[in-house]
């Protein structure tokens, strides 16, 4: 049984998740698509599947207050995958004021959610006039562009062109990760949106590795990005030991981190991801030709100290 | 005639047999109920279309005769096998919006319950609302009518709720944090068992409330069933079919019975006799056999290959064994005695 692909739309209430909605399903791509939303009925759209859910967010028991999960999420992908007929794809629409980590974090920890479906990507929608003032008033904002794979800076037509270059400035230093495609009413290619492989280990994951750091200061912001570069191998071991402290002392403010990685002695790079202490990795990249052979590793989450983190992540370097 | 199966092509969500032992009926992920007249060995699986998506479960209604199926197009059915082969659908609730996973009856109450999202209504025989519907802080994730019908279990988020049915005003409410799944009771009322989010169980004994934890399964545990008249509970998630004593001060500090299958695959579904001393089990290899509560060898019913099975049901009188996988093989088999 292949997974099935999961898109997860988020973005703040007026932003235009609906419009990105019903353009995705209005496309002629002939495929099949079932839509969680959180209000059933809340879009009609005819020949989709459109599927109620309720705000069920827990925590799992082993009593981590960061690895909460949606209860929902899991039963409703368990009652999709009996139906007969491959879906190909899931769209999941969460509220305007949802934080989306316990949606991003059911497809690490449920098994059989693991095993059934991949998540593609998280797709924000962010309105480009009120996104500057909606960072600083909502803590759900800050979370939403940080899990962002695909950033849709929405309503370019609303502001001039200097304000929309510092917006993505403002984006790019909260959220290094993520591709931003600047739209007006939503209207982004397909595949800027689906399959894009943002949360999958199987595809390369594309890095972005001068991500602009002006203008960081002018914010009193407690969400940051922080990049690390190392140019020698990383010793396995030290980083090992490094990482689990770190996920298991700082996992509730680690919102995402992402990380390409050259260890001593192996061939190919290992690719390490995550949300909060739920951590992924794996193997399954080759480098590129021409491709520097550094370690990258970048990390989004509440008060980071960099110099510290830059400190730990050199200091995994093998001898 | 060890096995006849068939190919249905959707996924085999559940199985039931009729009160009277004449039909089974089969919920499959096509919306089809999939009907077999259990007096015609040479007859097959009759297709019944019932639910719009997917059928989610199936149970025995109250009389004789019928089922009860819910789906994912809300509705609640009542299906009723003809005499000459035919088959009569009765929608009994619509719930727009909503999916209904669970289903139960209670003969000797004369109820019926259905969820739908966080609600559970109770149907009395005639299928009119028995009273106002019951409430709980979640979406529900399993009912159960105790033994005579006079409380109903609805297992949710954070825990059990138990009603009483004649009066269901204020539930009692069997607290555990975490996600319940599934819940079973005792066949003497004593216990209310539930099936974790986590790989594990949780139960209380109900006359002091005693919690008892079973962990330690590899997978979640989507089957469990009482074998030998409540003395086992018998449950799937691990490589053994793993049975807790419930008799001389069990199941605390007892160590479970492991009951190994042929070669090693995780169980996926489990179902007791109802009369002998041995259990049915699945495996998600495809595998099904029989093996005996007193440890001796099991003896392969069908083999490895294709997908993990998915629902078992045993006849009343234990003749016939009814099998269903996630890919769609429907088997009955009729093991030698």
């Amino acid at each position: 049984m292949t997974a099935i692909p999961v898109t997860v739309l988020t973005g703040y209430l007026g932003a235009g998740k609906t419009t990105l909605l019903n353009r995705i399903l209005s496309e002629p791509h002939g495929k099949r698509y079932a839509v969680i939303v959180n209000e059933f009925g809340e879009i009609g759209i005819d020949n989709d599947l459109v599927v109620g859910a309720d705000e069920e967010v827990f925590e799992m028991n082993n009593g981590c207050i960061c690895c909460t999960v949606r209860g929902d999420l899991i039963r409703i992908i368990g009652g999709l995958i009996k139906r007969k007929g491959d879906l190909d794809g899931i769209l999941i629409e969460t509220t305007g004021l949802a934080d989306p980590a316990p949606v991003a974090q059911t497809f690490f920890v449920d098994p059989d959610v693991a095993e059934r479906t991949r998540l593609d990507g998280v797709v924000t929608v962010v309105d480009s006039r009120h996104v500057t003032q909606r960072l600083e008033d909502s803590h759900e904002a800050l979370e939403q562009v940080a899990f962002a794979d695909v950033i849709l800076l929405n309503k370019t037509d609303l502001v001039d062109a200097g304000e929309l270059a510092s917006v993505e400035a403002r984006l790019r230093s909260l959220n290094p990760f993520a591709r931003i495609v600047r739209t007006e009413r939503c209207a982004a290619p397909l595949d800027a949106v689906l399959g894009i492989g943002g949360f999958d280990l199987k595809r390369v994951l594309e890095m972005e590795p001068d991500f602009l750091t002006e203008a960081d200061h002018e914010h009193d912001q407690s969400v940051t990005s922080v990049s690390l570069r190392e140019e020698r191998p990383l010793d396995p071991v030290r980083f090992d030991r490094w990482f689990r402290t770190l996920i298991q002392t700082r996992g509730t403010d680690l919102l995402r981190y992402k990380g390409i990685l050259a260890f001593s002695g192996a061939s190919r790079p290992t690719v390490v991801q995550g949300v909060h202490m739920l951590a992924d990795s794996g193997n399954t990249l080759s480098w590129r030709e021409g491709q520097s052979r550094a370690s990258r590793f970048v990390l989004i989450g509440r008060d980071l100290d960099a110099e510290a983190l830059a400190a730990g992540f050199a200091a995994c370097a093998a001898s | 005639m060890p096995e006849r199966r068939w190919e249905t092509g959707a996924w085999v969500v559940g199985l039931a047999v009729n009160r009277a032992g004449t039909h089974a009926a089969a919920a499959l992920g096509d919306g089809t109920v999939r009907l077999l007249d259990l007096a015609d060995p040479d007859g097959g699986p009759r297709a019944l279309p019932v639910h719009a998506g997917a059928c989610l479960t199936v149970a025995p209604d109250l009389d004789d005769r019928g089922f009860l199926t819910g789906g994912d197009d809300g509705r609640l059915c009542r299906i009723v096998p003809g005499s000459s082969g035919d088959a009569a659908v009765e929608p009994l609730a619509e719930v727009k919006g909503r999916w209904i996973e669970h289903v139960d009856a209670e003969p000797q109450a004369g109820l019926r319950a259905f969820a739908a999202g966080r609600q559970v209504t109770l149907l009395d025989r005639a299928g009119r609302p028995a009273c106002d519907p019951l409430d709980h802080p979640s979406t529900v994730g399993g009912l159960a009518f105790a033994p005579k019908g006079k409380r109903l279990a609805v297992a949710h988020y954070g825990g059990v709720s138990l009603w009483w049915t004649k009066a269901p005003e204020a539930p009692v409410l069997l607290d555990w944090k975490g996600s319940h799944l599934g819940v079973l009771w005792h066949p003497a009322g004593t216990h209310v068992m539930t099936a974790m989010q986590e790989a594990e169980l949780h139960g209380w004994r109900l006359k002091d409330k005693a919690h008892m934890r079973m962990s330690g399964y590899a997978a979640k545990v989507r089957s469990f069933a009482w074998a030998a008249r409540g003395r086992w509970l018998a449950t799937a998630g691990a490589e053994e079919v793993v049975c807790w004593p419930f008799f001389g001060g069990g199941p605390w500090d007892k160590a479970p019975l492991e009951l190994p299958g042929p070669g090693s695959a995780v169980i996926t579904a489990v179902a007791p006799h109802p009369t002998d001393p041995v259990l049915a089990a699945g495996r998600d290899d495809g595998m099904i056999f029989v093996t005996p509560l007193d440890g001796t060898a099991p003896l392969p019913l069908a083999g490895r290959g294709g997908s993990a099975v998915s629902a078992l049901a045993w006849t009343g009188n234990g003749r016939s064994l009814l099998a269903g996988t996630e890919d769609g093989r429907l088997s009955w088999i009729t093991p030698a005695r």
